[in-house]
């Protein structure tokens, strides 16, 4: 995963002020690895996906688990608020996490 | 107090909320772990305390915003005829998010009795709920239960009971606040709504701000003919101006968050969770069957033992029918008097009708195996491990489920298939899946690959069945891939797919499941099939031959009989035509009782036939002339003459049949099919077809026996085509394939168009698969005869 991910993000993030796009240690949903935990910053991407994610549980400082990608390495199998859901790398890449603590 | 008491059901996909119902009702319906999977609305009587209770169970969803057409139905519902009491279903073990739904129950001013649903599974995994306290955070009674052992239903209903007369807990639905500055914007609008002049809406005018701050479509619209609506409009247009300026988000995304705020508020007072270590047991048996090399492995096993245990399982089910329809056929033949009556109980209803139930038993296995995997939890797991490949075809992980309904594991339909696109709220990637679901192996099509793989490739029933569902997602992943490149460009939406934790499925889940649907199958084929049976028999039957033509049959026969006899050689075997019908009914016997041993048979004639088996097992005539013997030589023009009747009878049937207005439609299309190599009885059956795929065999049933050789002799139909001259594997395989795709059934037809709105995709899905269907079935019979397939 690219080291920059959250910059290239900003454009398509409106919710997110500059400054805090350029805060360090913010990564990707889709960048942690099978059983890495993480903390949501912000869900981006547009308004219809955004509250759909938050009504499923994806708010802000919830905690996100990776609990593993599929076969063909997408979608990822996500532990959030107690239950399993299921995305694409595509939207996982819309949510914006804290730095992960380092995988159990 | 109202006489009856109305009751919602609501709750999120996987909450236990059909379970529930019917432990309420009592009333058939399917329990399912995939999500969305209750898109009809279903309904249920019972009896309480004497009060009469009328349950309504309400569309699984997530939310109440208008995300889903089943979030619209769920909360027009409660709008729009509102019930006394809205049971808010909720998953005890998954209680933070399903709380999310119910909070939106309160919002609406509904009366909500809260189910704290599988609340045995929530206590298997430590999760601790103060009922007590939840009840008071939430403002509403909150019982345990458990659906599937019947736990808590009483105190349930009892509590339904009391809220509906008023004599519960009393509700207070402005609990939930959304901080000052939201709460002014929410009065504003409010105060508009309020206005003079302007009506009063249903549930209240605040949860009407709040929605429209959420800048809902449907309330927008719903609001339009109104007076007043531009005033409301301005000023919702002006609060969300100011709190999104404020919060730097839109007010639906503060709205949500506060409700999450709201809940992990209760949560906190009312919920422990006493950690683990331990890993659950359906994380265990995840791992395995979604592991990156075995899950696929796994996946493919199971689809082959799904063919497996649904065609060698039903076989036995399959004969017995088969065999009782046999018998029936043979039961009416002896009692009813030849002629009409007897052809259309015979030829048309029991071959027509009988052909398609033997198949019952075949269709009800594959219907308990999807039912299986849908209640376990692995058809979810199925589309996380496909969505990838879909998603290369322009399709959605969760075309999954609408595809696998439609029969993409052999034995679906396309009707509920398409139905439960329903939950895709991606118009492009729903349109090309509704489009697509026509070309998966349904039920219906299951008697047509049943008969010619019985009849062609007996032996290999699941390798071919599986086969073809290979062919069928090939074409429907091809077809899709086509379709989103080119009629429905454009980029794919995003997937968000719940995996439900594995559940071992009851048995009276399971069943009740299998039967609705065979329930179905059987309602289909006593009613639908059954006219179309007799229409068809009538297109094959009328008009009839004019009685002049059959007469010179009559004659051309008569004169063949008269030259036999009048040779001077066969004289001294048949004195008359009765010694001619006396030899007939010893070659009769012979074929279905072994060689004739009746004592009382002139021993000449044994001789005769003995002479004439042996010229028929030699195959030819060569040297038996020369042996001067007269035996041998009337036996040698007996042949002759014999093969010159079945000739004229055979035309005879022929004329007759194309003389009818099925034969003249068969044969006006013949040019059309033969690059298929398909006969003018084929093409009337695969008409037949459009109305329903069962018809495709019930025609061929009702074609083949009018057009038999020896009706009395026939086997069963899969026999009968074996024997026939011009059947052979290649054209079995090619049958096989056309049926799999051509034109979607008119029922399907009926749906597509109310799906999507438009006879216009009806049209598309009907032009598109027979292309495609002709397209293959040419490609595949020029290829075969070419290289010699399939051709003996």
């Amino acid at each position: 995963m690219s080291p920059t991910p959250a910059l290239e993000k900003c454009a398509d993030c409106p919710a997110l002020a500059d400054e805090e796009c350029l805060v360090d240690r913010m990564v990707k949903l889709s960048s942690l690895k099978p059983g890495q935990k993480g903390t949501i910053r912000q869900v981006c991407g547009d308004p219809d996906f955004r509250l759909r994610m938050m009504e499923m549980g994806f708010i802000r400082g919830t905690e996100v688990q990776v609990i593993k990608y599929a076969p063909l390495s997408d979608p990822i199998e996500l532990v959030v608020k107690g239950y399993h859901i299921t995305l694409r790398r595509e939207q996982a890449s819309d949510i914006l996490m804290d730095q992960p603590e380092k995988a159990a | 107090m109202p006489q009856i008491i109305t009751v919602a059901l609501a709750g999120n996909p996987n909450a236990g909320k059909t379970t529930l119902f019917n432990a309420f009702t009592g009333a058939r319906q399917h329990v399912g772990n995939w999500p969305g999977v209750t898109v009809e609305k279903k309904e249920g009587s019972l009896r309480h305390r004497d009060r009469e209770i009328h349950v309504v169970d309400l569309p699984g969803t997530y939310s109440l915003t208008a995300y889903s057409l089943e979030e619209i139905i769920a909360r027009t519902f409660i709008v729009e005829s509102p019930p006394d009491v809205v049971v808010a279903v909720v998953d005890a073990s998954n209680l933070e998010r399903n709380l999310y739904l119910a909070v939106q129950l309160l919002e609406m001013g509904a009366k909500v009795v809260m189910a704290l649903n599988m609340i045995d599974v929530a206590q298997g995994r430590n999760i601790h709920i103060d009922v007590p306290t939840l009840s008071q955070l939430l403002g509403i009674p909150v019982i345990p239960t458990n659906g599937k052992k019947r736990i808590g239903i009483d105190e349930l209903l009892d509590e339904i009971v009391n809220q509906s007369d008023g004599s519960g807990l009393a509700l207070d639905t402005t609990r939930i606040r959304y901080g000052t500055e939201v709460e002014e914007e929410i009065t504003k609008v409010e105060e508009t709504l309020s206005k003079p002049g302007t009506v009063f809406r249903r549930p209240s005018n605040r949860w009407l701000a709040v929605k429209l701050l959420e800048s809902d479509p449907d309330m927008a619209k719903k609001l339009e003919d109104e007076r007043g609506y531009e005033t409301v409009m301005e000023q919702v247009t002006e609060s969300r101006r100011h709190l999104t300026d404020i919060f730097a988000d839109p007010p639906e995304i503060i709205l949500t968050d506060a409700r999450y705020g709201f809940i992990s508020g209760a949560m906190k007072q009312s919920v422990r969770v006493d950690h683990v270590d331990r890993v659950h047991w359906s994380e265990s048996i995840d791992r395995v069957l979604t592991d990156r090399l075995l899950g696929p492995i796994i996946l493919l096993c199971v689809l082959y033992a799904v063919y497996v245990f649904v065609f060698q399982g039903s076989e036995p089910l399959v004969s017995l029918l088969e065999l009782l329809f046999k018998w029936m056929g043979n039961a009416f033949e002896a009692v009813l008097p030849e002629g009409l009556l007897r052809s259309l109980v015979v030829n048309g209803i029991i071959d027509g009708v009988g052909g398609v139930i033997r198949f019952t038993p075949l269709i009800a296995f594959m219907f308990l195996a999807i039912a299986f995997l849908e209640d376990t939890g692995y058809m979810a797991r199925i589309a996380f491990m496909l969505d990838r490949v879909l998603r290369g075809f322009g399709l959605h992980g969760a075309s999954m489920l609408a595809l696998l309904v439609s029969g993409g594991l052999a034995g679906g339909c396309a009707v509920p298939g398409i139905m439960a696109t329903r939950t895709m709220k991606e118009p492009k990637e729903r349109l090309v899946t509704i489009l697509v679901a026509p070309l998966m192996n349904c039920g219906a099509k299951l008697p047509v690959y049943a008969l010619l793989i019985g009849a062609f490739f007996s032996g290999r029933q699941a390798p071919m069945m599986f086969l073809l569902t290979i062919i069928s997602w090939s074409l429907a992943l091809l077809a899709s891939k086509v379709i989103r490149s080119t009629v429905l460009a454009g980029p794919s939406a995003p997937f968000v797919l719940e995996l439900p934790p594995y559940r071992v499925p009851t048995l009276k889940g399971l069943l009740i499941h299998t039967w609705e649907r065979t329930w179905m199958y059987l309602k289909k084929a006593g009613t639908v099939i059954l006219a179309i049976s007799v229409i068809l028999w009538a297109m094959m039957t009328f008009p009839q031959l004019s009685h002049e033509r059959v007469q010179s049959y009559d004659r051309q026969k008569a004169q063949l009989t008269e030259n036999f006899l009048s040779r001077p050689d066969v004289g001294s075997f048949f004195k008359s035509e009765e010694d001619l019908e006396a030899f007939e009914k010893i070659r009769t016997q012979r074929s279905s009782r072994g060689v004739g041993k009746n004592e009382q048979t002139p021993s000449k004639l044994r001789e005769l036939n003995a002479a004439v088996e042996w010229i028929e097992k030699k195959k030819g005539s060569a040297g038996v002339n020369e042996d001067g013997k007269l035996v041998a030589r009337v036996a040698e023009a007996y042949l002759t003459y014999n093969e010159k009747k079945l000739a004229l009878e055979s035309a005879l049937r022929r004329e007759r049949l194309s003389n009818t207005v099925a034969g003249w439609v068969g044969m006006k299309l013949e040019w059309v099919f033969s690059p298929m190599g398909f006969d003018w009885k084929t093409i009337v059956a695969l008409v037949g077809g459009f109305a329903a795929k069962e018809v495709v065999v019930s025609t061929m049933g009702t074609a083949y026996s009018l057009g038999s050789v020896d009706p009395k002799e026939a086997g069963s139909l899969s026999d009968q085509l074996k024997n026939e001259p011009g059947w052979n594997p290649l054209k079995a395989f090619t049958l096989i394939l056309f049926v799999m795709l051509y034109a979607p059934c008119f029922v399907t037809l009926v749906v597509i168009r109310r799906e999507t709105g438009k006879w216009r995709w009806a049209f598309f899905a009907t032009a598109y698969t027979t292309m495609l269907a002709y397209c293959v079935a040419v490609l595949v019979h020029t290829a075969g005869s070419f290289l010699g397939l399939g051709l003996s």
